[in-house]
């Protein structure tokens, strides 16, 4: 199979698992909104009546983070702490959901209940939350090896307080470059247990690598091209959240519906790389 | 006759190369230094001879002469300086100290016993930066005081402004200095002496314009870079050179060695500019070089002349980040090493606050021990309008899609923000800010309330004001009276009394007090004022507008209150529901003050300090007031920092 077919099925095959996407959106939403409403809140209480916010249109101006004094400072605490709180749940919901994922795409073509999602979601979780925890441990050993240790030679050679030089830039490359191998070695290891039911981690990654081995060039080229796509789109997606400043109530109504579009694209490349691989070990 | 003949033999050994680097004297040169020393790397010494001159321009006699030996405040972890600043020697290796050998005076006379420490900021028997000579016949008015001195220097381990760190060696506050002999009446002193303070954590610059010859041999392989104009270069053989420099009019004279040094110039008018900096740091030479550029384009319109032809500035590398941020006139180093996003122009600011210093403690000599506002605060104030002008009004220091910050508002927010903002004046010597404020107050407020000016009298104003300071006490030693003196003559002349008799009152306020500035918009009320009617003298009146609606008449109300200690005069303006716009202007000396308006038009909102004159103002939150507040701008930021959250949490899961 080449690699546009099997980006093309994993295309299709994400695509029909649109509520289930949807399903993850919703519950993604609910819990940053948790976070969120009271943080606004908060900002509207400080804010008041002044016209200060006409200062915020172009940009949050640190400057008037002085003027809030201290009520600014227990923002911040409850904006960080909310993040911290968010992004930890976030990342035990998304691993739950992959469970769901996963089972659905190493299925043969065919759609899965909610309830089935949620089940086949809860039965990998376990095993999918310690191959996640692995995949973490070894791609940031990766990480530190290929590009913090030249980088700390390069500081201490240099004397500069930045790994900077030329050489550095194809350390930074090859580690671009071989991130796919990990991403595919997750998610083939990952659609095994999905397919086989079994909750041996290392024999699941012991399958991921053999997926792997097998048809590099396809593995590895479908993940390399999805992973692209995919920073494109978190870049497009940054630098459109970064930029817009619509300052009317409906304009930022559009705003928001805009966002959680972009939001739910993002959702679906993640699940166009889950269903790309499994068609790519199939 | 005779004793302008005495001072002119004197002197001539030392003006025998004549005018070099600028066509007259810029200063009086009351001090001057001949230097011939060795830079030893491996021991991180320098060594040689000095022969340094003083006169005496007061009317007395003068007995004694005091000297700065700043370097000896590395030689214990008890002095002033380490004491305070908590530095601390790395190893046996790295104190520094500097050691007279011998010293003699012009007529032969043997000095060394003659000499002894004193502390006269805090009496630390430990301290040993500060050297009385007792001279064996006083110095008569117009004479010159020669003394030729055997020195030896160790340089400090880890670097704190001066040191060296490997083969890196920045060499400051290196050889023995004279301090100022102020003459009664300079700077509102009552009476003749010497001032000479120890070295603080905080401050280290007072001193007289001087020249300087100086010579270094060192190991051929070190690049360098001075305060001064490099004469020769003059290769000794054996691996060797021998390096001169002279240097005019200049209050202290600094020089750096390195191995690894990369060397980019540019000229600008007819101003040599090098630049020293690390492989890493070429990245950002250009930056640097612009901001340098900016700041003497920005200075010379404003200030006055930058009056040398070069300039040095270096970014150390990170093993030698300890000397970054310094100054010393024509030589002065930044920070960064390349390494800082080009949306945060923090380097570019440093560069410019240093360059800065050539105008606010080298032209305009200035007592940063006793007034470091003159100094630091000037000169913050003077960075800030550079960053903003050059860099983006709003976004100077920082400038992202979602994110920007103004340096005016940095330095603003280091002030409003501090919990002890109240806790002292704003006059006082470098070492007696409580609580750690010096910063703070110093620099940060400093520059907040010369905005604050700025803002009340004007920008061409203001300008004027620091060109007429600059062409009263340019190669002078200025005080904070003699800067006011200046304030009050031109804005006497530009607005008459239109700020009262003088400015003093506002000195009053934000220097020699420490109150704080808060206005307030409490309120907004409009309200229908109904028919009347009533009973008045057992006579019945009344009087029906009848129910027509289109010449209903509202009696609307501003209510400002001001909450802080300072009065500051402010302007209010109100907008109407017919689009009108009213600018109030209040004196701010009552503690409240209410605009009442009548008519068909009712009020819908009221920006105080609408311009944002009064940088002073801790709270700029509660300056406006508005019936119809706008949430649309949090529901904007929840809706972007949702989307960040969902971001990070489907980008950190596989």
């Amino acid at each position: 199979m080449s690699i546009f077919k099997t980006l093309k099925n994993g295309a299709a095959a994400a695509a029909s698992s649109y509520k289930l996407i949807l399903f993850v959106w919703i519950t993604i939403l609910v819990l940053v909104m948790a976070v969120g409403f009271p943080l606004r809140s908060f900002l509207n209480a400080m804010f008041g009546n002044s016209l200060v916010v006409e200062r915020l249109n172009n940009g949050f101006d640190i400057g008037l983070a002085g003027d809030f004094g201290k009520p600014f400072g227990a923002l911040m605490a409850a904006a960080s702490a909310g993040t911290l709180l968010a992004g930890t749940a976030g990342f035990f919901i998304m691993t739950f959901f992959a469970g769901g994922f996963f089972r659905r795409y190493s299925l043969a073509w065919g759609g899965l209940k909610v309830s089935d999602f949620l089940r086949a979601s809860a039965g990998n979780f376990i095993p999918f939350l310690k191959i996640a925890l692995l995949m973490m441990l070894i791609t940031g050993a990766y990480t530190f090896i290929i590009v913090g240790i030249p980088g700390i030679v390069a500081m201490m050679v240099s004397g500069s307080q930045l790994p900077t030089g030329k050489v550095l830039y194809l350390f930074y490359v090859l580690w671009a470059l071989g991130m796919p191998v990990w991403l595919f070695v997750a998610d083939a290891s990952r659609r095994w247990i999905a397919a086989t039911g079994s909750r041996k981690v290392l024999r699941a990654l012991g399958a991921g690598f053999r997926a792997m081995k097998e048809r590099f060039w396809l593995s590895y080229g479908t993940v390399l091209a999805v992973l692209v796509i995919n920073t494109a789109a978190v870049l497009a997606i940054f630098w459109f959240a970064g930029n817009a400043t619509p300052d009317r109530s409906l304009a930022v109504f559009l705003f928001f519906a805009a966002t959680q579009l972009l939001f739910i694209l993002r959702l679906f490349m993640k699940a166009w790389r889950y269903a790309s691989v499994c068609e790519a070990v199939k | 006759m005779r004793r302008i003949l005495v001072v002119f033999l004197c002197l001539l050994p030392f003006t025998a190369v004549g005018q070099i680097i600028v066509d007259k004297p810029l200063s009086d040169r009351l001090t001057g230094y001949d230097i011939d020393v060795t830079f030893d790397p491996e021991a991180h010494t320098v060594t040689g001879l000095m022969t340094a001159w003083w006169v005496n321009n007061s009317s007395m006699p003068v007995g004694e002469a005091m000297m700065h030996m700043y370097l000896n405040a590395f030689s214990s972890n008890q002095s002033t300086f380490a004491s305070r600043g908590r530095w601390s020697a790395a190893g046996d290796d790295g104190w520094g100290w500097v050691k007279i050998l011998s010293m003699k005076d012009g007529r032969g006379n043997d000095l060394s016993d003659s000499c002894s420490y004193v502390s006269p900021d805090d009496g630390n028997r430990n301290d040993k930066t500060v050297l009385r000579i007792s001279l064996p016949e006083p110095v008569a008015p117009g004479d010159t005081l020669v003394l030729t001195i055997d020195f030896a220097s160790k340089l400090p381990s880890p670097i704190q402004r001066t040191g060296y760190e490997d083969d890196f060696h920045f060499v400051a506050q290196w050889f023995p200095k004279f301090g100022v002999y102020e003459t009664a009446g300079m700077r509102q002193r009552e009476a003749d002496g010497w001032n000479c303070h120890q070295f603080h954590p905080n401050s280290e610059f007072y001193s007289n314009h001087s020249v300087y010859n100086v010579s270094v041999i060192m190991p051929s392989e070190f690049v360098t870079g001075s305060g001064g104009r490099l004469i020769e270069e003059i290769d000794l053989g054996e691996d060797h050179k021998k390096v001169i420099w002279r240097a005019e009019d200049i209050v202290d004279f600094a020089w750096t060695a390195w191995p690894g040094y990369k060397v980019r110039t540019r000229k600008w008018n007819n101003v040599d500019i090098t630049f020293l900096t690390s492989e890493t740091g070429l990245s950002k030479a250009e930056n640097h070089l612009d901001a340098v550029v900016y700041a003497l384009e920005y200075l010379g319109e404003r200030v006055g002349p930058y009056p040398w032809p070069h300039l040095t500035f270096v970014d150390p590398p990170l093993s030698g980040s300890g000397a970054g941020g310094m100054e010393y006139t024509t030589l002065f180093t930044t920070m960064g090493g390349g390494a800082v996003p080009s949306f945060l122009r923090m380097p570019e600011m440093v560069t410019i606050h240093e360059f800065g210093h050539a105008y606010f403690m080298g032209i305009l000599a200035s007592n940063e021990f006793e007034e470091p506002w003159l100094d630091e605060g000037v000169n913050s104030y003077w960075e800030q309008r550079i960053v903003d002008h050059y860099y983006g009004a709003g976004y100077g220091l920082l400038k992202l899609p979602f994110l920007k910050m103004s340096d005016t508002d940095q330095g603003r927010m280091s002030y409003i923000t501090s919990p002890s903002r109240t806790i002292a004046t704003n006059d006082l010597p470098s070492w007696m800010y409580p609580h750690g404020t010096y910063s703070m107050m110093s620099y940060n407020k400093t520059a907040t309330w010369l905005h604050t000016l700025e803002g009340i009298i004007g920008t061409e104003t203001m300008d004027n004001v620091f060109r007429e300071y600059y062409h009263r006490w340019a190669f002078h030693h200025p005080s904070g009276r003699d800067f006011i003196a200046a304030v009050n003559d031109v804005v006497r002349s530009e607005h008459g009394d239109r700020f009262g008799e003088n400015m003093n009152w506002f000195f009053d306020e934000v220097l020699y007090g420490s109150g704080e500035c808060d206005y307030r918009v409490s309120g907004i009320t409009s309200n229908k004022i109904r028919s009347y009617s009533g009973v008045v003298d057992g006579d019945s009146v009344s009087y029906a507008r009848g129910d027509r609606k289109s010449d209903t008449l509202y009696l609307s109300r501003v209510s400002i209150e001001r909450l802080g200690d300072v009065r500051l005069p402010v302007e209010v303006l109100v907008r109407f529901d017919n689009g009108e716009e009213v600018l109030e202007t209040w004196d701010g000396k009552a503690t409240y003050r209410d605009f009442e308006y009548t008519g068909a038009r009712r009020v819908v909102w009221a920006k105080l300090d609408p311009y944002d004159k009064i940088d002073m103002d801790v709270n700029r939150i509660n300056n406006s007031f508005t019936l119809d507040p706008a949430h649309t701008v949090a529901r904007r930021m929840l809706n972007k920092y949702m989307l960040l959250m969902q971001m990070i949490i489907s980008i950190f899961t596989l």
